[in-house]
């Protein structure tokens, strides 16, 4: 469409109109149909440019496929095939039976689980008190929990493991904490000392702020409790919310692994991270089969993203912008 | 209102003004408190307690078994001469240093080009960002047989091509730092460019039709408003990646163990050992807190540094 240009008349004076008035110098005309050329030109540029990112960015997935299907044997000819040359699925039996992936699935399921509902819990009702509630020490609260969001777990892991450990009255403890194991390699252990964390309240806490405060004030005078207003009222507005925080704390549970690493070691307690790391000191140079593991340890959360891309994209980008 | 109740109401009047005044009130105050109250107390106990009985096991020498012994400031001593606490705090800050620029510049790359109306843009986005969300343990398990020092190892398959190698990645003193770096950025990518992302949507799309109409080319519309706009989210992005970067312990454990000769070895890692292999607690608590002073500093520093502009 060479009419679909300005003319010559000066720019910046009235340039609104002039972009969109057909124009009837020819040699512009040319010069638009060469940059929106360019432009086509530039678009296909960033297109081959972005799959071949996207694809590095994949290779190490896709890397782990294949090597979980691979036959053994493939794996010390050199070179390895690129594609196995035939689909070998019998590596995830065989891993099932050298390793119990499927007892650390289900631990790793039910911590995640419980990280996600206790953080839904009572993150969300400090979240609310801290956003729409007056009451003595809110300020005080909150600059705590912006603080703990500040300190990393590595600089408290000794002092919890030593509490846990100490625990008294548990694995065989005095009332003093002392003679026995605590809690450790117990549910105690891995559950209890994650289950607020400071940055879900912070979150919940932003969550809030952007409900409608004339609703609390609306319902105190038909007489609804706080509770009622808080669970009943304004938490179905920001479900989105927790689904978000849910989300993200079913993540960071089933993603973690020094906490667990510390404090368990029987099997029947072991999630799955930490039967990776096991299973690869068992099957050292098996990489068919530690592939096959680590596929079972990593595609759920990635199904999970696909299935929940927009509460999880939601809850990373309003950890940085407000 | 009916006739009929009014009495009553004018009855109730008086209790009714000054339950209105604090009753409400009150029960707001309290369900404030009441709500806040778990959560509070939860943080109080396992993250409050621990700073405070780190602070004082790093003046003790404690080996769990026999009861901790005060000693003064020797485990802060015994730091200051640890060769290797300092190489492991050398070490992330050239994994930082390193990785976090070259990761932060290709997140803005991406984030740059996929905030653009293009075909399959969706599916770009979930490439880039699928390493954050999967498991470190899982990650390092996979780029241990990328890297596997055989010549089946798909790095040295692909470098191969370009008749380099087979060369033993992680456990070369000089490849080790490289080979790890590599990962963190890899990893690092996809978090970075949502935030980059999620930055430029705040951008008004007017600026741009503005510096049209000026007929600014891209690289001034880049240099002049993408940037400038971006500068709170790139604030962000640095402090966090920063202390993030100060907490890499998975990575470490299942790829190098902090080897070749602590070539690889950071700060988390060698807290690790000294408390759960070397059994020194009170020495271990001292070097939390100064990976705590440390990452305290960073946020300061990083501030200053990009001129943040966090004001909410």
């Amino acid at each position: 469409m060479p009419t679909e240009t300005s003319n010559l008349a000066p720019m910046g004076s009235t340039p609104g109109p002039q972009l969109t008035a057909p124009g009837r110098n020819p040699e512009h005309a040319v010069h638009g149909r060469s940059l929106r050329r360019q432009k086509k030109m530039g678009n296909a540029l960033m297109l081959l440019f972005l799959s071949v990112a996207a694809l590095i960015m994949a290779t190490p997935f896709l890397w782990m496929a294949l090597s979980a299907m691979r036959d053994p044997t493939e794996m010390a000819m050199v070179p390895m095939p690129l594609i196995p040359q035939d689909w070998r699925f019998e590596n995830f039996t065989e891993t099932l039976e050298r390793a119990p992936f499927g007892i650390y699935a289900r631990n790793s399921l039910i911590l995640a689980s419980a990280a996600a509902i206790l953080n839904v819990t009572f993150a969300s009702a400090c979240g609310y008190a801290l956003a729409k509630l007056r009451f003595a020490g809110s300020k005080f609260v909150f600059g705590w929990i912006v603080a703990c969001i500040m300190i990393p777990f590595y600089a408290t892991v000794i002092p919890v493991f030593l509490m846990v450990r100490h625990m008294p009255l548990f694995g065989g403890n005095s009332i003093f904490g002392q003679g026995g194991i605590g809690w450790i390699d117990s549910w105690w252990a891995l559950i209890v000392p994650g289950a607020v964390s400071p940055f879900m309240v912070f979150l919940f806490r932003q969550f809030y702020v952007g409900t409608p405060t004339e609703l609390i004030e609306a319902a105190r005078l038909d007489g609804v409790s706080e509770f009622g207003i808080y669970s009943r009222i304004i938490t179905p507005l920001i479900r989105p919310g927790l689904l978000t925080v849910a989300l993200l704390s079913f993540e960071a549970g089933w993603n973690n692994f020094l906490w667990p690493l510390l404090v368990t070691t029987s099997e029947n307690l072991r999630v799955i991270q930490v039967g990776i790391a096991s299973f690869r000191q068992e099957a050292t140079t098996d990489w068919h089969l530690l592939m096959a593991g680590t596929t079972m340890a990593a595609v759920p959360m990635i199904v999970l993203f696909l299935i929940f891309q927009r509460y999880f994209v939601q809850g990373f980008a309003a950890s940085g912008i407000k | 209102m009916s006739t009929t109740t009014a009495p009553r109401t004018a009855g109730a009047q008086a209790p009714a003004v000054t339950r209105r005044r604090s009753g409400p009130r009150a029960a707001e105050a309290r369900w404030g408190m009441l709500l806040a109250a778990p959560a509070t107390i939860h943080t109080l106990l396992w993250i409050g307690i621990p700073i405070i009985v780190a602070l004082v096991l790093s003046f003790t020498a404690y080996d769990v078994v026999s009861a901790p012994r005060f000693n003064a400031g020797d485990n802060y001593a015994q730091i200051f001469q640890d060769t290797i606490f300092w190489k492991a705090v050398v070490n992330n800050v050239i994994i930082a240093g390193v990785g976090i620029p070259i990761s932060m510049f290709l997140a803005l790359v991406f984030a740059v080009m996929l905030n653009r109306a293009i075909p399959g843009r969706g599916i770009f986005r979930v490439m880039v960002f699928l390493p954050h969300i999967t498991a470190t343990v899982a990650v390092a398990m996979i780029w241990l047989w990328i890297y596997s020092p055989s010549s089946s190892g798909l790095m040295n398959t692909v470098l191969g091509v370009i008749g380099i190698g087979p060369l033993p990645y992680l456990t070369s003193p000089s490849l080790a730092l490289p080979s790890v770096i590599l990962v963190t950025i890899w990893q690092g990518i996809g978090l970075k460019m949502l935030i980059y992302l999620a930055a430029l949507q705040g951008v008004n799309e007017e600026l741009y039709e503005a510096a049209d109409i000026d007929g600014a080319n891209f690289v001034q519309k880049f240099h002049r408003i993408t940037v400038p706009m971006l500068k709170p989210a790139t604030f962000f992005i640095l402090v966090t990646s920063l202390i993030a970067n100060f907490q890499t312990f998975d990575l470490i454990y299942i790829l190098t163990e902090g080897g070749p000769a602590n070539a690889t070895n950071v700060v988390t890692y060698r807290i690790y050992q000294t408390a759960f292999q070397e059994f020194r607690f009170g020495l271990a608590s001292a070097q939390s807190i100064i990976l705590l002073l440390m990452l305290i500093v960073l946020t300061f520093f990083s501030r200053r540094i990009v001129g943040g502009t966090d004001a909410d």
